[in-house]
């Protein structure tokens, strides 16, 4: 196993991508902490998958503190940080209240800060045993080229890519990798609440042939699972990866790799 | 392991990161054929089978197919440099730089895809240089930018059947890189220079690109294809301003 012996702590972790993340580190043999909102996440519900849950609320920095220090009295290190928390406001700025758009850029920017700024120091512990530890934060391909109606979104995809490049550098010398991955369309409840969404399939239209019109669009011709992102974040997070930092790994099924398709 | 019963081609695995990947491609238990212009290298693994092929001739590259099973794995590394500017480079450095770096990778992925079956991978040895041009080497930057456009047409064109992703190496610790600080006015600040300019404060080894490439190679990496992984030590992520200045 590639883990054994890591610790490992996910926000989001009971949400779509980041319960398959929580359930793909532990396969590994990492200590896995998965911290959400609720117990349940964003999912209909959960079983018991063996990881420690931790109440959190990523905007808190009351919250953060209190998660860390969790982990600190457990461990006094943390060799994996998997920033999952996100959440996707479905509308144009011209439609985005300003408590919608502060509000995203408080659960995707903010909250990735303050869980990276609290654990640093039980990074930096992790990394003088001479292995790297790793930040994977959660970009999106967002970050690089719009989807319609998704302008706070795609903001605050550019502000966690930026925020990638910037803490490899400076956190680099200490033996801590940071990188972003950044997926397209995975199939998961943020996915499905975007397909029900105004403008899209429910506005009177067969949400079905939506999804597959999607899917056609895409090389592979499918969406991504969340097991598909879980596999990437697991080679990240290995020692395998030692050379790897600083950057955006986009992973959508070749969707970005292609100039806008004419129809018709 | 990892690869387990697949067939990979390599090329130019006789030496720098080909060899790196061809010793990984072993030890996750793929069956590896590797080519070169020259004879086989002595050292080369026992196992890993050896051809003498020209990549850039698009006859020799179409006989070489007819004699192989169709492989699950193309890795298409076989690369040369010429340190110019575009005034100074020749017909000849066009020919080589050119010759094998674009239309071989355009030969081998001609002369394969059609025979590789559902579920195949080809990853191509691109280059930090296709993104962001390095001084001097204006033949091969140019010929990287078109692995890197060539990777993406693949993966659009030959999807869902054939994936395909290249690997961006930044500074690795070939032969070539040594030589480049050696002609420096001062080999010692040069070297230091460029290790500030990695967060990780170290080069690159064949090995480190050879991880990459197991990786895109293995079941792990189905969903991946039409993209370029850099894998540079934060290299590139940095702003090429002299860290010097401040």
């Amino acid at each position: 196993m590639k883990l054994d012996g890591k610790i490992a702590l996910v926000t989001g972790g009971r949400g779509g991508i980041g319960r398959a993340v929580v359930k793909r580190l532990m396969n590994e043999g990492a200590t896995v902490y998965a911290a959400d909102l609720t117990e349940q996440g964003s999912l209909k519900k959960h079983d018991d998958d063996g990881s420690h849950f931790l109440k959190l609320d990523v905007t808190s920095e009351q919250d953060a503190i209190n998660a860390i220090n969790n982990v600190n009295e457990q461990h006094a290190e943390l060799h994996i940080l998997v920033n999952a928390a996100g959440i996707e406001i479905e509308k144009t700025i011209e439609q985005t209240t300003l408590d919608e758009w502060n509000q995203s850029f408080a659960v995707n920017v903010t909250g990735t800060f303050l869980t990276c700024k609290y654990s640093l120091p039980l990074l930096r512990a992790a990394a003088k045993s001479g292995n790297t530890s790793s930040i994977i934060n959660f970009g999106s391909y967002d970050g690089f080229i719009a989807d319609p109606g998704l302008a706070a979104y795609c903001a605050t995809k550019g502000a966690v890519h930026a925020l990638t490049r910037a803490m490899a550098c400076d956190h680099g010398p200490e033996g801590i990798r940071v990188n972003a991955i950044c997926p397209g369309y995975i199939d998961t409840p943020m996915l499905q609440s975007f397909f029900e969404g105004e403008g899209s399939g429910a506005d009177g239209g067969n949400i079905e042939s939506l999804q597959q019109a999607v899917r056609d669009v895409h090389p592979m011709r499918t969406y991504g699972t969340p097991e598909d992102i879980a596999n990437l974040v697991n080679w990240l997070a290995s020692d395998e990866a030692r050379y790897a930092s600083g950057q955006l790994w986009v992973l959508d099924g070749g969707l970005s790799a292609q100039v806008q398709q004419m129809r018709f | 392991m990892k690869l387990d019963g697949k067939r990979a081609i390599i090329t130019g695995g006789g030496q720098g990161i080909g060899r790196g990947i061809v010793e990984a491609f072993i030890n996750e238990g793929a069956s590896v054929i590797t080519c070169g212009r020259s004879a086989k290298p002595a050292s080369l693994p026992s196992q890993c089978e050896y051809v003498t092929l020209d990549v850039a001739d698009p006859k020799a590259v179409q006989q070489f197919s007819a004699t192989q099973q169709a492989p699950h794995v193309l890795v298409n590394n076989a690369g040369v440099q010429v340190e110019k500017t575009v005034t100074d480079s020749s017909d000849e450095d066009w020919d080589s730089v050119i010759g094998i770096n674009a239309r071989g990778v355009f030969n081998l992925c001609r002369a394969f895809i059609p025979v590789m079956n559902n579920g195949g991978s080809i990853i191509n040895i691109g280059s930090i240089s296709g993104n962001v041009a390095d001084p001097c080497m204006a033949l091969y930057n140019a010929s990287k930018a078109f692995v890197h456009g060539l990777t993406r047409s693949i993966a659009v064109d030959h999807g869902p059947q054939i994936r395909c992703n290249a690997i961006c190496p930044g500074w690795i610790e070939t032969g070539m890189l040594e030589a480049g600080f050696a002609t420096a006015n001062n080999p010692d600040a040069a070297l230091n220079d460029a290790l500030s300019r990695h967060p990780t404060r170290r080069f690159g080894k064949p090995s480190d690109v050879a991880s990459m490439a197991v990786w895109l190679a293995s079941d792990d990496a189905t969903f991946a294809t039409g993209q370029l992984f850099t894998i540079d030590g934060g290299m590139t992520a940095s702003s090429p301003v002299n860290p010097g200045l401040f």
